[in-house]
């Protein structure tokens, strides 16, 4: 387990070396000047090199990555040239919106996803088999902020039974908070459902396979024992890892679903720096996210690695 | 008997009403799609004869958006996803092939490209490269690469142990002619699946960049584009948002179930031999 750990950490390091360098050279090297976007395009060459350097963009641009990371290494994201704001305030002010969705509708696709995945590997090539495997097609081919417009127009602006927009914070009315995420996240779990019933369902058609099983049920155990007790347990490791990889990647995929609810959440964060053009805005918040999403795979990895030791000893070579 | 291949035929079918739909728009469409007739604003589908699904807010044909729009959908997914495509194998190839300290760098860029969630990578390439048609090109290529150069890339090594390949390995075969007359063959099936889930996913990046406001830009038809227009009308006119959603999930899982279904065709079968 500990030889594992390790080369995952290392591969998780590497990763989030190559997303720095990724997004500092794509976001300040390529993007254009800071400098010239803060001061215009009438400004003289000596006011454009003064701030230049006071900036620190005369130096070489790994010179100016390394002092980047420094900051970082002391949780210093930069100031926002839009809010004016350090940048990590502004992540942290948002996050919770993004998380109570990513929680919710995680707990929804969980749901949804165990009790469809564990009766279609039962059933299987029944009707609700069928259905199982059209909802992983239609769910992964249905736009979010289609079905999400479609339930503002029928749900809360025809039934009034949610908000049709903005976030109620839980301290206010925690009623209001669940109406106010109830239905951003049930559009995100639509989406999620996908991945997450094939894993349950193949998962558990493996786990039916095994001789314990066939041995349950010659001792004459009753289904749900056989099903659940045997079967669902043999069957947890690959779909909880899909999930944990499914939570992480909900960090940042939730711009548009946010952007259709007017939430203030981090998605709406990143859309306003990419429409205003706010580089250490987008560089701090694209860096926080991912740096989120890479720890939490990690931990999904190593939890399910714990949960399995066959991950641990066939695959511990392929740090990822 | 043999199960027909439902995924395959599904999917084709789906995508031969999107193809035929962008055919058609260059020979013939019902109206001009960018004209605006305000005394004709929101006809309900079918309110007024000749406009099948209605028009918009400023009394355009929706039809004929929509069948404008097949052709910017189909434009990005088809040269998007080759571009990044053939980006990917060529990197995935090179680091397969060479190894070593080049093989290296370029598995851990890639892996750092797919470390990016969702739509952030896109949205963080639009900001780099622009707003528009290209940018959004651009952005959902270079998207594309990663997933491309991570396949390959393992295919390749998988494939080493094969015996043909050791053959032809021993015989002094140079890597060029390895890649095509030995890999190539591992690898198209593959690939070509590949190809079709990343044009379904491609479609649906556009349509939800061009929703944000940061693809396709007005007057020009996008589906994603068009829903954004809707959601401002939506408590009035729901009907604005309906046709241009239903075509993106047409055209998205078309390519997704021509994807599976080549799958069943060209890999599981062979494997289950």
């Amino acid at each position: 387990m500990l030889n594992y750990a390790i080369k995952r950490i290392n591969g998780a390091l590497l990763v989030v070396v190559a997303v720095s360098v990724i997004t500092f050279v794509m976001l300040t090297q390529i993007s254009g000047n800071a400098a010239m976007l803060a001061l215009g395009t009438d400004a003289t060459a000596e006011q454009l090199a003064q701030l230049e350097h006071s900036l620190g963009l005369d130096l070489p641009w790994y010179l100016q990555y390394l002092g980047w990371v420094k900051n970082l290494f002391h949780l210093d994201f930069g100031t926002s040239a839009l809010y004016g704001e350090n940048v990590l305030t502004l992540v942290l002010q948002r996050l919770p919106v993004t998380l109570s969705l990513a929680v919710l509708s995680m707990l929804m696709a969980l749901i949804a996803a165990g009790f469809l995945g564990v009766a279609s590997a039962v059933k299987k090539g029944s009707i609700i088999d069928i259905l199982s495997r059209s909802l992983m097609q239609i769910g992964a081919a249905i736009p979010g902020f289609w079905i999400g417009l479609i339930f503002i127009i029928y749900l809360a602006l025809g039934k009034k039974w949610f908000p049709a927009s903005g976030f109620v914070a839980p301290g206010d009315s925690f009623t209001g908070y669940l109406q106010s995420i109830f239905l951003p996240s049930l559009v995100l779990a639509i989406g999620e459902v996908g991945p997450l019933l094939r894993a349950v369902r193949t998962s558990m058609l493996q786990s039916l396979q095994q001789d314990y099983i066939l041995m349950a049920k010659v001792q004459g155990l009753p289904a749900w024992k056989i099903y659940i007790k045997y079967g669902l347990r043999g069957a947890l490791a690959a779909p909880l890892n899909v999930a944990g990889m499914q939570f992480a990647k909900l960090l940042g995929g939730t711009t548009v679903v946010e952007s259709v609810f007017s939430l203030p959440g981090l998605g709406r964060l990143v859309l306003v720096a990419v429409e205003q053009r706010d580089i250490v805005l987008l560089q701090g918040a694209v860096m926080f996210i991912t740096l989120a999403v890479v720890l939490i795979s990690l931990l999904a990895d190593l939890l399910t690695a714990w949960m399995n030791p066959r991950i641990r000893l066939n695959e511990g070579g392929n740090a990822a | 008997m043999k199960k027909p291949n439902w995924n395959l035929v599904l999917g084709c079918a789906l995508l031969l009403i999107v193809i035929a739909a962008c055919l058609l728009s260059f020979f013939y469409l019902p109206y001009p799609p960018n004209v605006m007739d305000n005394a004709h604003a929101y006809l309900q589908p079918g309110q007024a004869a000749g406009h099948l699904l209605g028009t918009d807010q400023y009394g355009r044909d929706i039809l004929s958006r929509i069948m404008v729009g097949s052709r910017t959908v189909l434009l990005i997914g088809f040269v998007s996803v080759s571009g990044g495509a053939v980006c990917g194998c060529v990197l995935g190839a090179s680091a397969a092939m060479i190894k070593g300290i080049y093989g290296s760098i370029v598995m851990r860029a890639i892996e750092g490209l797919m470390a990016f969630p969702g739509t952030l990578l896109a949205l963080m390439l639009v900001a780099v490269v622009g707003r528009g048609q290209w940018g959004a090109i651009l952005a959902i290529g270079i998207y594309t690469i990663a997933p491309f150069a991570r396949l390959v890339y393992t295919l390749i090594l998988e494939s080493e142990s094969l015996l043909c390949i050791k053959a032809a390995r021993s015989f002094g075969t140079g890597p060029l002619r390895l890649l095509s007359h030995y890999y190539l063959p591992v690898l198209l099936p593959r690939l070509l699946t590949q190809f079709s889930a990343s044009v379904g996913s491609a479609i649906m990046t556009e349509a939800a960049l061009s929703f944000l406001g940061l693809g396709v830009q007005p007057p020009n038809a996008s589906w994603g584009l068009m829903l954004s227009e809707a959601k401002q009308y939506a408590l009035l006119y729901p009907y604005l948002a309906v046709a241009p959603g239903a075509a993106i999930f047409m055209a998205v899982l078309g390519f997704h179930l021509l994807s599976d279904g080549l799958n069943d065709i060209l890999i599981t079968r062979r494997s289950e031999q």
